[in-house]
């Protein structure tokens, strides 16, 4: 604990430590710009890296925010006579708003439909910047003056010191986000989009308030561009700047705040390192040293193709002979950088501080703080008692894809409390009910009640506020997180304090909270001595607990199970029955999709049997299995095997 | 990483080991669309300190000093200007600044220069934003500018060049124009200079279209279109190169004939060379025209500007001859300072005793005592150091003849 | 305003959206393999454009000139698949959109250290004199664009159908799995598709530079409106990219006309962000349906 604090805390703060001290003995001007445009840079780019690194799209719009931040805070200062902290206050406001306006229609995208909408719109405000003559004075740029804070005028050091409190400030805020139920957020959404709205978080609206958020640091760093170079221009926010931003990101680090200081200072120092010969060629040569220790060791490891082990060594020895033959680097600048992130690119794909700290982990082992204990079941999953009426109400529900007509006309009531199974052979759109149930898909036709009132259709989180949770027959584990953590994500009412307290660091104690609740989950599904363990280092058993647990943690009205016992070996398939059978004790209806015709038998109260897309049968177990139509409908034409005795393959997604 | 990082401020930080020369800085954008003007003014520069230091350099106090080069490619960004401006102003050792083009540039960098009083010589242009900025404004409220300047403009400014060029409309009789201009901040500042100067010559001209264009447009037929509906006589512009190229050129395509009289800008290789000829005929000021036959002197420097840098024509033939005889400018007031001080350079700047004979003309007491409120106390050019210039078969000739004559006899003189 | 002027405007205007409308199809080529794009066309088109350039100051004839330079562009294509493209489709990330944007950036300075910061023209023996026809003026030079445009996307379509390889290309577009199966290789087509894309960037450069001149930022504002142009038109739609190219081409010289020059590229870019927010698979694009 003291280690972890000493370790990670203390290089945060040597850090900045640092950096407050470094204007008491360098006094050259220029060292003191240098190092503010690095304060500045750094929250710009913490903010991109919340899209680049956090959500994992490509935005290529941050220097426009930089861009807004900066007029608006010239024109609050210059038009309203805002003093420095509101013009910083309104300029990040206004970047928010914006952002969260992009980011309504922008993030229904994802990759590259996603980067071109936020390239059009730094277009788009370049000219908007440039025509609005009246306001920006245009392309003739505009002269922002630099207001006294508080009755001091700030000089050059002053006003630094104002820049790094608030990179120390965003830091801390961002640092406080990112361990909260948000930081996971972002991390699941990542990995899976559809689990994330399927437990209820709501990827979207994740994703338009990290964007947001991100914009509006962009805000905040151009109030303090603009304040710091005290005159604007519409041109300077263009492509051009937005790709050098992007890749410093990608060079520090992504999803790092170390990584994105080190972006910025490698942004900012860079073109002042070039016009250094000497000190430029060293760096290339300690580049080249570095890819050749990472490309052998990674070949000989096998942990590295040879494109990814060879081509940095190429880059940067290309980087180095250049620098021996040409005689102007400056010139060549573009093709240096281009060289030196495409090594980093290529071989060190968590970037530069990705390196370092897992380099450091390993020499350093902290050990994560302790967890705490366990709350008690009841708490978590209270039993509910024995329900009288439907759960769950289907009727006349249809699902067409063109002229495939998935669902045709399909009546079920799921009692509460019970087990209700739901059998087919592969085609007779099991799947295509329980995607449209769980509001993956929208029905044609038909209504669907949740204990008397409608369900909400066509929208996975709006389905999983409403009391739905589900299971995936491919799982959809959010495979870079701990199991703990995939539990904790999907959590029913424990996370209740509002975004500005979480930045502020008040989110800690529902954290422990949030902790204690999804151990106890995991111990109710036997996996409470794997909780630190990446997801997608457990065994395939062990992942489909870990998905129950998950789904358990919305506390559901209705659970469905989609194949649980899919591809489980016999010991596993046992577990998962007992499991199931404690679910239901508990008093949860389920709906199980299931091809273990023993596993439905042991487990269900009603079955119903669907073949293309209709009901074929109804009733107990036993009698659906005896029902003729089940046996034609399994052993006809193309339905190979026993359904008594054997699984059948696995559906195909989406049948 | 922090040792490191620490260790990187330092070497950047500290200032390059004195030696006994005088140090001079070269800026401008030698990278991205006003490049040539950069390179130009950057390479005759270079020409005029090599032809000093030949000579055994400048004689400071009896002591004869070579000039040694900072050079510096601000890529005509603010950002990276302010950063060159900033880096400057902390070498303890540097005796002036020549250079920039682009105005925004200029706005960002030179107030560090004028904070620790290194002289700058703006060269080969910059708007009229660059001096306007340290004059008195008017207001309200009325701010005063600063009691002592050491920046200085060795440029026709665009007063001037908008003055002759409504001159000129109004001789070839014209009474409807247009006013082309790019969405840059020089295209802009030329926009109002042009309506200005029609408003002071007594509103001989309609401006009858107002078309604007962004850097990197090639298809122009929607301004051109508009202009010759409203029935322009001749296109007055203000840009940068290749665009006004694609104006001219799609001129011939709407078969619209009117002369082109703009910027100096228009005497750029990239207009003359990608409009071919379809550019001929265009009018524009000049403060140099790369002609043989008016004087050894300037045969010389146009030659050795073609040996030196391989080229059988100069880019930018008046940013070379400006960054040439700044230069010698320069070097005129370190010597009568008799020290590489910057505040001493820049006193004697404003009282050069000796007049300078440069290629372009003869500088006598091109610069006096700062005056915040008339900002042409740091203006080297006067309306009679500046010619028309027309586009003839790939090169910029006397529009005048008469203007040869003038300047032939000067340079006899 | 006659209608004269406003048929003219939209001609010249729609005859430069056909050059976004090539550059785009060059992106549909290798989406469509790939579903991946490469971010720094603009680069290819323009430093295929300096090394035709190179060729004709070399003396070659153009009607040389032209397979020269396609050539160039291909393989300028097969290396960007090669080093920007291929790993991060085998790790089956998005990381071809930032090594796309680096290569541009290394070619963009490349081409400025290597030919030069400045635009130059491109000499053509093809006439930039006008013609009128239906009492509009049109170059010779435009009608040349709209020729090799329309010639070129014909041929790719008649290879993509009546060639062996083509239908590769074509089976890996509409199911990838499948097509492995059916033992094309995808990696091949990919690669096919990127020289592909290459030769079509080559001959965008080599048709538009001796109308707009080359220069290191000539493609910067054509590859942006290739961009709206692609996605406007769906990524993976074929001939749609012509007719909003030219749709496109005529809008912006319209707005400029009516709403103001510096308003021009506006009407593209919201049209892009309003098509990507209501339609993100494009006017001509097939909605997807999401799995599990």
């Amino acid at each position: 604990m003291l280690k972890r604090l000493l370790l990670v805390r203390g290089s945060e703060l040597a850090m900045f430590t640092l950096l407050a001290v470094l204007p008491l003995f360098v006094t050259s001007s220029y060292a003191l710009g240098l190092l503010t445009l690095l304060a500045i840079y750094g929250i710009l780019l913490i903010g991109l890296d919340v899209t680049v690194g956090y959500l994992g799209q490509v935005n290529l719009a941050q220097a426009a925010f930089l861009g807004l931040g900066g007029y608006a805070a010239g024109i609050g200062v210059i038009r309203l006579g805002l003093g420095v902290p509101m013009a910083i206050v309104l300029a990040t406001l206004v970047c928010t708003v914006i952002g969260a306006l992009l980011a309504l229609p922008a993030l229904r995208l994802e990759g590259p439909q996603f980067a071109l909408a936020t390239l059009s719109f730094t277009a788009l405000t370049t000219m908007v910047l440039n025509e609005w003559e009246h306001l920006t004075l245009g392309a003739q740029g505009l002269p922002v003056p630099r207001p006294p804070l508080l009755g001091f005028a700030l000089t050059s050091r002053e006003f630094y010191w104002l820049c790094m409190l608030l990179l120390a400030l965003v830091w801390m805020a961002m640092r406080n986000l990112l361990s909260s139920q948000w930081g996971r957020a972002f991390e699941a959404l990542r990995d899976s989009p559809i689990a994330t709205d399927a437990m209820g978080v709501g990827t979207y609206r994740h994703k338009v308030a990290g964007f947001a958020l991100g914009s509006g640091l962009g805000g905040l760093a151009g109030a303090l561009y603009a304040f710091n170079f005290q005159y604007l221009q519409p041109t300077v926010f263009v492509y051009e700047l937005t790709v050098i931003l992007l890749l410093g990101v990608v060079l520090g680090g992504r999803k790092s705040l170390w990584g994105a200081v080190v972006g910025a200072a490698l942004v900012a120092l860079l073109p002042n390192l070039l016009s250094n010969k000497f000190l430029f060629q060293a760096f290339s040569a300690a580049g080249l040293a570095v890819a050749l220790f990472a490309g052998i060791r990674g070949m000989t490891s096998r942990r590295l193709r040879a494109f990814q082990a060879f081509s940095p060594i190429v880059a940067t020895a290309t980087l180095l002979g250049g620098s021996l033959l040409v005689k102007n680097t400056e010139d060549w600048r573009k093709a240096i950088f281009a060289l030196m992130l495409f090594s980093v690119v290529v071989g060190l794909p968590e970037g530069l501080m990705g390196f370092a700290t897992s380099f450091l982990a390993r020499l350093f082992r902290v050990e994560p703080p302790p967890l705490p204990a366990p709350s008690s079941l009841d708490a978590v999953l209270p039993a509910r008692p024995a329900g009288t009426g439907d759960a769950l109400e289907i009727r006349d529900l249809k699902r067409w894809f063109g002229g495939v007509k998935a669902v045709d006309g399909l009546t079920i009531r799921v009692k509460a409390g019970s087990v209700h199974g739901l059998i087919g052979p592969n085609g007779s759109g099991k799947s295509t009910v329980v995607n449209v149930v769980s509001g993956l898909y929208t029905p044609t036709e038909g209504t669907m009640l949740l204990g008397g009132k409608a369900l909400p259709v066509g929208s996975l989180f709006a389905a999983a506020r409403a009391g739905v949770a589900r299971t995936f027959q491919n799982l959809q584990l959010f495979s870079g997180m701990t199991a703990l953590e995939n539990v904790m994500v999907a959590l029913r009412g424990v996370y209740r304090v509002p975004l500005p307290l979480v930045l502020l660091g008040f989110a800690r104690r529902e954290e422990r909270r949030a902790q204690a609740d999804a151990l106890a989950l995991l111990a109710f599904v036997g996996l409470g001595d794997q909780a630190r363990k990446p997801a997608k280092d457990l065994t395939y058993g062990a992942q489909r607990f870990l998905e129950i647990a998950r789904a358990l943690a919305r506390r559901p009205e209705v659970l469905i199970l989609d194949e649980p016992a899919a591809g489980l070996a016999h010991p596993d398939v046992v577990k998962q029955v007992e499991i199931i059978r404690k679910i239901h004790q508990r008093g949860i209806t389920i709906i199980l999709i299931e091809h273990h015709m023993d596993v439905v038998t042991e487990l269900c109260d009603v079955v119903t049997a669907l073949d293309g897309g209709k009901l074929i049968a109804e009733g107990t177990p036993a009698e659906v299995k005896r029902h003729p139509k089940v046996v034609e409908a399994y052993l006809g034409s193309d339905a190979p095997g026993d359904p008594d005795t054997h699984p059948l393959a696995p559906e195909p997604a989406g049948g | 990483m922090k040792a490191l990082l620490a260790a990187f401020l330092c070497v950047l930080a500290v200032p390059a080991l004195a030696a006994d020369t005088i140090k001079l800085a070269l800026t401008g954008p030698y990278s991205g669309g006003s490049a040539p003007m950069g390179t130009s003014t950057r390479d005759g520069s270079k020409l005029a300190i090599a032809e000093i230091n030949a000579a055994g350099g400048i004689d400071v106090g009896g002591k004869k000093m070579k000039i040694e080069i900072v050079e510096r490619d601000d890529e005509a960004k603010n950002e990276r200007g302010a950063l060159i401006a900033q880096e400057l102003a902390s070498m303890s050792d540097l005796s002036g600044v020549i250079g920039s083009v682009n105005t925004g540039v200029v706005m960002a960098g030179d107030k560090y220069l004028q904070e620790k009083g290194i002289g700058k010589i703006i060269c080969p242009a910059a708007g009229s934003a660059s001096m306007t900025q340290w004059a008195n404004k008017a207001g309200p409220p009325p701010v005063e500018g600063p009691k002592t300047l050491s920046i200085f403009r060795f440029a026709a400014h665009d007063g001037i060049q908008g003055a002759m060029v409504v001159e000129e409309a109004i001789r070839l009789g014209l009474k409807k124009v247009a006013i082309f201009f790019d969405s840059t901040n020089y295209g802009v500042s030329g926009r109002d200079d042009l309506q200005n100067q029609i408003k002071l010559q007594g509103n001989k001209l309609e401006v009858v279209a107002l078309e604007k264009w962004n850097i990197g447009d090639k298809d122009m037929t929607a301004q051109l279109l508009k202009a010759k509906a409203a029935g322009a006589q001749a296109i007055l512009i203000w840009g940068i190169g290749p665009e006004l190229a694609a104006i001219a050129n799609g001129k011939a395509k709407v078969g619209y004939n009117v002369p082109l009289i703009g910027g100096w800008t228009l005497s750029m290789s990239n207009y003359i060379d990608n409009a071919g000829a379809n550019g001929n005929g265009a009018l524009m000021p000049q403060t140099f025209i790369e002609e043989k036959g008016i004087s050894p002197k300037i045969d010389k420097f146009i030659s050795d500007y073609h040996a030196a840098y391989k080229v059988e024509r100069i880019p930018s033939p008046v940013s070379a001859a400006q960054g040439y005889d700044a230069v010698l400018i320069f070097a005129e007031a370190v010597k009568q300072a008799k020290s590489t001080d910057p505040k001493a350079i820049t006193a004697a700047l404003e009282d050069l005793k000796t007049p300078v004979k440069g290629i372009i003309a003869t500088w006598n007491k091109p610069y006096t005592k700062w005056d915040p409120s008339n900002f042409e106390t740091h203006e080297a050019f006067r309306r009679a150091q500046v010619v028309m210039g027309k586009v003839q078969d790939g090169r910029v000739v006397f529009a005048n003849p008469a203007d040869r004559d003038r300047l032939k006899a000067q340079a006899a003189k | 305003m006659p209608g004269s002027i406003i048929a003219q405007m939209a001609v010249s205007g729609a005859l430069m959206g056909l050059v976004y409308a090539l550059i785009a199809y060059g992106f549909q080529l290798t989406y469509a393999t790939s579903k991946s794009l490469n971010f720094g066309q603009g680069e290819l088109v323009m430093v295929s454009a300096f090394f035709s350039l190179t060729l004709i100051n070399l003396g070659l004839p153009y009607l040389l000139v032209i397979p020269g330079g396609l050539l160039f562009g291909a393989l300028l294509g097969l290396a960007v698949e090669r080093t920007g493209v291929r790993l991060a489709l085998e790790q089956k990330s998005e990381g071809w959109i930032l090594l796309t944007i680096i290569i541009g950036l290394f070619l963009f300075s490349f081409a400025e250290n290597i030919w030069g910061r400045d635009d130059r023209p491109f000499p053509t023996p093809i006439p930039s004199t006008p013609v009128h026809v239906l009492g509009v003026d049109v170059t010779w030079l435009e009608i040349s664009v709209l020729v090799g445009v329309l010639a070129v996307m014909g041929l790719i379509e008649l290879f993509k159908r009546r060639t062996l390889l083509g239908k590769a290309v074509e089976a890996v577009a509409a199911d990838r799995d499948a097509a492995e199966l059916m033992g094309i290789s995808a990696t091949r087509t990919v690669v096919l598709s990127y020289a592909l894309s290459g030769g079509v960037a080559a001959l965008a450069g080599i048709l538009v530079s001796p109308i707009t001149t080359v220069g290191p930022t000539m493609a910067a504002s054509f590859v942006l409106k290739a961009f709206s142009v692609a996605v406007v038109a769906g990524l993976e739609s074929g001939f749609g990219v012509v007719l909003i190219g030219l749709f496109l081409g005529a809008l912006e010289s319209l707005a400029s006309f009516y709403i103001g020059s510096g308003w021009r590229e506006a009407p593209g870019l919201l049209l892009l962000i309003l098509a990507l927010a209501v339609r993100p698979t494009g006017v001509f694009g097939k909605a997807v349906i999401r799995k599990v």
